[in-house]
């Protein structure tokens, strides 16, 4: 039975329901789709909870279901609107459902009316960036979003989304500037180590490769359990492999050899019950001459 | 279940204290009766050490989950997904559409972008 057929068939208590919500608030979970249907199917605001914890529920209630296209959450944002009349915060998700109706010059208008009465409003200046790119203009979108963390530099979502947007381009130079710039943001997150490895080994070249070995296992030494990083170090060195094995630079063969055959064992071990010939199926994407 | 801890470290530290005037009791027992002094009963040794570690065991209980060593470990459980869910560049114009609108009719493929006169 899944999470959702539990929300549905109202298997949850109340405060288990709030909890859930609560949860998926912190760790930044977009599941929109069981949010709008635990609103649908439970009445949390009859529960335990603070004056605080109602307006952030609301929050996201209308957030989800703006997400599931259910614009009947306008007339949660006016009763909002009616509580705070003047608040930018509350205005934002005005021009929001102006955006899931596609209407995105009366949102942006709303926008700039916000961005003109607060300079700082930096959710603001990222939903307009968002605008173009629901459009479609990614160049303008970057453009915009470079604009942006000129002023906002401590930005890390700033920072990632212009790494995917670099992605979406092939600017993968850029992006990699992106990446690094994160990763001075969280030296801890394997996440970010990992990332810059990725669009390295994509870049090619021996150079790359050896930097996105080195990030790849940094990102190993601090999560050992990163698949993706296990994989990607795998590919990384057996590209190394055949390149070293025409310079026949025989110092650097044997390490990325040692590299190549430890993260064979490492995700074999990982793979071992599923009775996949893993390191066979690796072998045929590796990137060979 | 930290309420039946707590009454283990608390009983813990009664009978500790007990054991600690005990021996006070003992040494003075020895100065009376003149004895030379050579060592503890064994008994009091043996309530001394048992509620040492009761002590030890129920305030490790009351303190909480141990966290990890590496500084890193937290951000280890975090997923792709929820690391790289930005709510606030997030768009709305996606297959959510189709989820909750009776009325939203799919486009019809690449023929309908080419008819289109903007």
């Amino acid at each position: 039975m899944t999470l959702f057929d539990k929300i549905v068939s109202r298997e949850l208590t109340q405060n288990e329901a709030i909890d859930l919500l609560r949860q998926w608030r912190e760790n930044n979970e977009r599941k929109s789709n069981e949010i709008a249907m635990i609103h649908m199917f439970y009445d949390i605001y009859s529960g335990k909870i603070s004056a605080n914890e109602r307006l952030m529920l609301k929050e996201q209630l209308i957030f989800a279901s703006l997400d599931v296209h259910d614009l009947l959450t306008e007339f949660q944002i006016d009763f909002l609107l009616q509580e705070f009349p003047a608040s930018m915060r509350v205005m934002r998700y005005k021009a929001m459902v102006r955006e899931a109706k596609e209407k995105y010059d009366e949102a942006l208008e709303i926008l700039d009316y916000i961005i003109k009465a607060d300079e700082t409003n930096a959710p603001a200046r990222k939903r307009r960036i968002a605008i173009f790119k629901a459009q479609g203009q990614i160049t303008e979108a970057i453009k915009e979003l470079v604009d942006y963390l000129k002023k906002f530099m401590s930005d890390v979502e700033g920072w990632q989304q212009l790494c995917e947007l670099y992605l979406s381009v092939g600017e993968l130079q850029r992006a990699v500037f992106c990446a690094e710039e994160m990763l001075l943001h969280q030296p801890h997150c394997h996440f970010h180590h990992q990332r810059v490895a990725d669009i390295r080994y994509t870049m090619g070249g021996v150079e790359n490769m050896e930097l996105a070995k080195s990030y790849y296992c940094q990102a190993l030494k601090l999560n050992p359990e990163n698949m993706r990083a296990t994989l990607g170090l795998f590919l990384t060195t057996t590209n190394l492999l055949n390149h070293y094995k025409s310079s026949g630079n025989s110092a650097k063969r044997k390490e990325a050899w040692k590299l190549s055959q430890w993260t064979q064992t490492k995700a074999a071990k990982r793979t071992a019950t599923k009775k996949i010939k893993l390191t066979k199926m690796l072998l045929n994407l590796a990137i060979t001459e | 279940m930290s309420s039946f801890h707590k009454i283990i470290v608390f009983v813990g530290y009664i009978s500790l204290f007990h054991s600690a005037f005990s021996a006070a009791q003992h040494r003075s027992y020895l100065r009376i009766t003149s004895q030379e002094f050579t060592t503890l009963p064994l008994d009091i040794v043996v309530q001394a050490v048992a509620s040492l570690f009761a002590v030890m065991w129920g305030v490790l209980n009351i303190a909480g989950n141990l966290r990890e060593i590496p500084a890193a470990a937290e951000l280890n459980t975090l997923t792709w997904e929820t690391q790289y869910n930005m709510p606030s560049f997030a768009i709305f114009n996606h297959r959510g559409k189709a989820v909750n609108q009776s009325k939203y009719v799919p486009s019809s493929g690449k023929a309908e972008l080419e008819n289109t006169e903007l």
